[in-house]
């Protein structure tokens, strides 16, 4: 199983007008892989990340998600879409549905279940992420922490083979920190396959099989959790890894 | 430019033939639409239902029926605005106009006339204490006249030489009501309806004698519909030889001329609401209609444009952003002269009055609506949309179900404003001749000339249907909050 590559992106190029963003980028992904992202501010990391579901075009290259060329004429990204789940930086549940709506929505929309089995199924999820009895309540009644949550669940309602990650914790106080590191700690146990970008280095040690830093829109080193932390081979790693330990 | 022209008119032919609810029937040779004015003693009378049904309706109208019963025609009436009549008939809106119009040669260029039936002149009209002794006083003063009739034109042939300036105002009450309230010193109007509204009570005094005498005939638009010209004046022969002719005459200007049966009643507020019951209730009625009609459609048409606002389609975007262009910035009236006397120009058949109203305030409304029904979906945070497509849900139903929702409760007010707006510009059509609140009031004044008093019933009833609207805005927006 670990041999089958889920994620396959070749060569990506991406520019914001006259910003080239991503310069060259490549990275494959292992089925059941953690692959945590690190690296300045600026440096591409989301828009990288983004690609990986069609939420932003590119210029040149080529993404493989599942068997699926996602940059394709031919492609139902709306299908590809639900074998990848994304958790956002700030959350993005929808306000004027419920927990349990914002949950099922997608799935009963998609009919990837019935709504039946679609409020059994965010049941179970709500239960890992141990608010099921915030159900009916709406996001504006939840902590930055329990939304988050909630949006893990809402991604894991559509039964995806991948979830991307993007700085999930960087709008949270540190106390809520915690919670949603240990839902994602619990998944990447379960043998998900996932992508992280994070600014959190103790848990990037913890749970990365593989970290990759990222600087001015390419990948400069990525490795195993100690070469990276422990032997950077590039000056910019070292630099990048100073700052942020120190601080 | 001429495309812009081109696609102007066709939307606004669209949304016109779209809302054209009773399918045109096809006219009988002998069945015709007639346009007049708005009551202009003791040519035409409107009666408390706001139509020429009743027994006395003035000299026009009188002659009018007997013609058509002679002829063995028959008709529907038009009424409207005296200026409006002749773009009506140039339009094809009408097939002739019996109106109290003055034959002159100006006239005459675009439109063929009947055989006189009768002599009319002007007279100029002062409050009874007046200094003004003949025309050589007017030095410095203001004289009303009605815009478009023949007392403006006599008036602006006369300016120079007496040295007065004209206040020009849209219909013969406005006029006399000018002069009572003092904003103008004389008046000058046709001499028979001077002296009928004299004789009905309305204190003024005529001076010196009548000028500028033109006969009076019924009009058709040049060079057409000469078989309805033939039949007015084979009739008219008939009716004065039979004596009806004179019956009427006498009625109206002989030395017992009838006097308007208003005149006598009561003159308090609830007088006067007693007395016009029927009038004001009408108004309203036609008020709320055309608000309902016009705003369910208008937010129907709104939204979709507004829609087209954000899609990612650069035509659809493009249309977006000329519809709401043109239509926020013509103005209603215009808009709606343009609909009601252009358009029938242009697709070749008339646009009943109710529907024009409607298609008038439809379109005005709904660019207001589409702008803010845009805005308030780019209010939506971007990434409401993102997290919705990166769970697999298509385009619309995101749209649908996670932006819609959010956008609308930004709307809200903004959506009952819009109601206000349109309950308001209601107000406008009366330019038309729809017979809604503001037209209701000018016809009840026309019979008893209480213009502060009508006005101020006619005001109440705006508030009470907009505090109304207000009620219902506060607890639509109660329960978004609650559900927030
Ligand atoms: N929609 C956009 N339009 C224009 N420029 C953009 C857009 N999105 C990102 N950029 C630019 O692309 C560059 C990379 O942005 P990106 O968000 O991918 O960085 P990042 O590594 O995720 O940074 P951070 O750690 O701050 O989130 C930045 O210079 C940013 O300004
Ligand atoms: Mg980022």
């Amino acid at each position: 199983m670990l041999d089958e590559k889920i994620v396959i992106a070749k060569h990506i190029h991406k520019s914001f007008g006259d910003n080239e963003v991503l310069k060259d980028v490549s990275l494959s992904v292992h089925s059941g892989e953690v692959v945590v992202m690190i690296g300045p501010s600026g440096s591409g990391k989301s828009t990288f990340l983004r690609t990986l579901n069609g939420l932003e075009t590119i210029d040149k290259g080529q993404v493989m998600v599942n068997g699926q060329l996602l940059y394709d004429k031919k492609v139902n990204l709306n299908q590809v879409r639900q074998n990848i789940g994304m958790v956002f930086q700030h959350f993005n549940l929808f306000p004027n549905m419920t927990i349990l709506n914002n949950v099922i929505m997608a799935a009963i929309s998609t009919k990837h279940f019935t709504p039946e089995k679609a409020r059994q199924e965010a049941k179970k999820y709500l239960d890992m992420v141990d608010l099921s009895e915030k159900m009916n309540s709406y996001p504006a009644q939840l902590s930055g922490g329990q939304k988050q949550r909630v949006a893990i669940a809402r991604a894991l309602e559509m039964e995806p083979k991948i979830m991307l990650f993007d700085e999930p914790t960087s709008a949270l106080d540190p106390e809520m920190v915690g919670d949603v590191l240990e839902v994602m700690q619990q998944l990447a146990q379960n043998g998900m396959t996932m992508i992280i970008v994070t600014h959190e280095m103790g848990f990037a040690k913890r749970v990365a099989d593989r970290v990759v830093f990222f600087s001015d829109g390419m990948i400069q080193e990525s490795g195993t959790p100690e070469e990276v932390f422990d032997r950077p081979a590039s000056p910019r790693t070292q630099g990048f890894l100073e700052r942020v330990l120190n601080v | 430019m001429k495309f812009v022209v081109k696609l102007v008119s066709a939307i606004i032919a669209m949304v016109s033939l779209a809302i054209l609810v009773p399918p045109h029937k096809a006219q009988a040779a002998s069945h015709y639409t007639i346009g007049t004015e708005t009551t202009f003693v003791p040519y035409a009378i409107q009666g408390k239902d706001g139509t020429y049904n009743g027994k006395h309706p003035g000299i026009d109208m009188e002659i009018l029926r007997a013609i058509a019963k002679n002829q063995h025609f028959t008709f529907d009436l038009k009424i409207m605005n005296f200026a409006a009549i002749v773009q009506a008939l140039q339009s094809g809106q009408v097939d002739g106009n019996m109106a109290a119009m003055m034959v002159t040669p100006e006239r005459q260029q675009t439109l063929d006339f009947s055989h006189t039936y009768l002599n009319a002149g002007l007279s100029l009209a002062t409050k009874p204490g007046s200094s003004i002794k003949s025309y050589k006083d007017l030095k410095g003063k203001i004289v009303a006249v009605k815009t478009g009739s023949t007392s403006e034109t006599y008036a602006t042939s006369i300016q120079n030489k007496y040295g007065f300036t004209i206040h020009h105002l849209d219909s013969t009450n406005t006029e006399i009501n000018d002069v009572t309230t003092g904003n103008a010193d004389a008046a000058i109007d046709a001499t028979l309806s001077l002296q009928y509204t004299i004789k009905n009570g309305m204190k003024l005094r005529l001076i010196g004698t009548q000028q500028n005498v033109h006969p009076v005939a019924f009009a058709v638009k040049k060079g057409e519909n000469a078989a309805l010209l033939q039949k007015f004046n084979k009739g008219l022969a008939n009716i004065k030889k039979d004596g009806t002719y004179a019956k009427i005459m006498a009625y109206y200007t002989g030395a017992k001329a009838h006097t308007n049966a208003n005149i006598a009643t009561d003159r308090s507020y609830l007088g006067i609401i007693k007395a016009n019951a029927p009038q004001f209730k009408a108004g309203i009625t036609m008020t709320i209609k055309l608000t309902i009609v016009s705003i369910i459609i208008a937010t129907i048409v709104g939204v979709f444009i507004g829609l087209f606002g954000v899609v990612p389609s650069r035509l659809l975007k493009g249309f977006h952003g000329v519809y709401t262009f043109i239509f926020r910035s013509i103005p209603v009236m215009v808009l709606s002269f343009f609909i009601y006397m252009g358009i029938p120009s242009l697709i070749g058949h008339k646009i009943p009055l109710f529907t024009a109203g409607v298609a008038t305030l439809v379109l005005e409304n709904s660019a207001y609506i589409a702008s803010f029904v845009a805005g308030g979906i780019k209010s939506v945070d971007r990434g409401q949309m993102e997290a919705s497509r990166s769970l697999g849900v298509t385009y619309l139903a995101s749209m649908r179900k996670v932006i819609m929702p959010q956008a609308v409760r930004t709307m809200a007010p903004s959506f009952i404003n819009q109601f206000i707006i349109a309950l308001k510009g209601t107000s406008i059509l009366s330019a038309i001749g729809l017979a809604e609140m503001t037209q209701q009031g000018t016809i009840i004044i026309s019979q008893n000339m209480e213009g502060f008093k009508v006005w101020l019933i006619i005001t109440a009833m705006y508030l009470v249907l907009i505090g109304c609207l207000t009620l219902l805005s506060d607890r639509v927006q109660k329960h978004y909050s609650l559900a927030n």
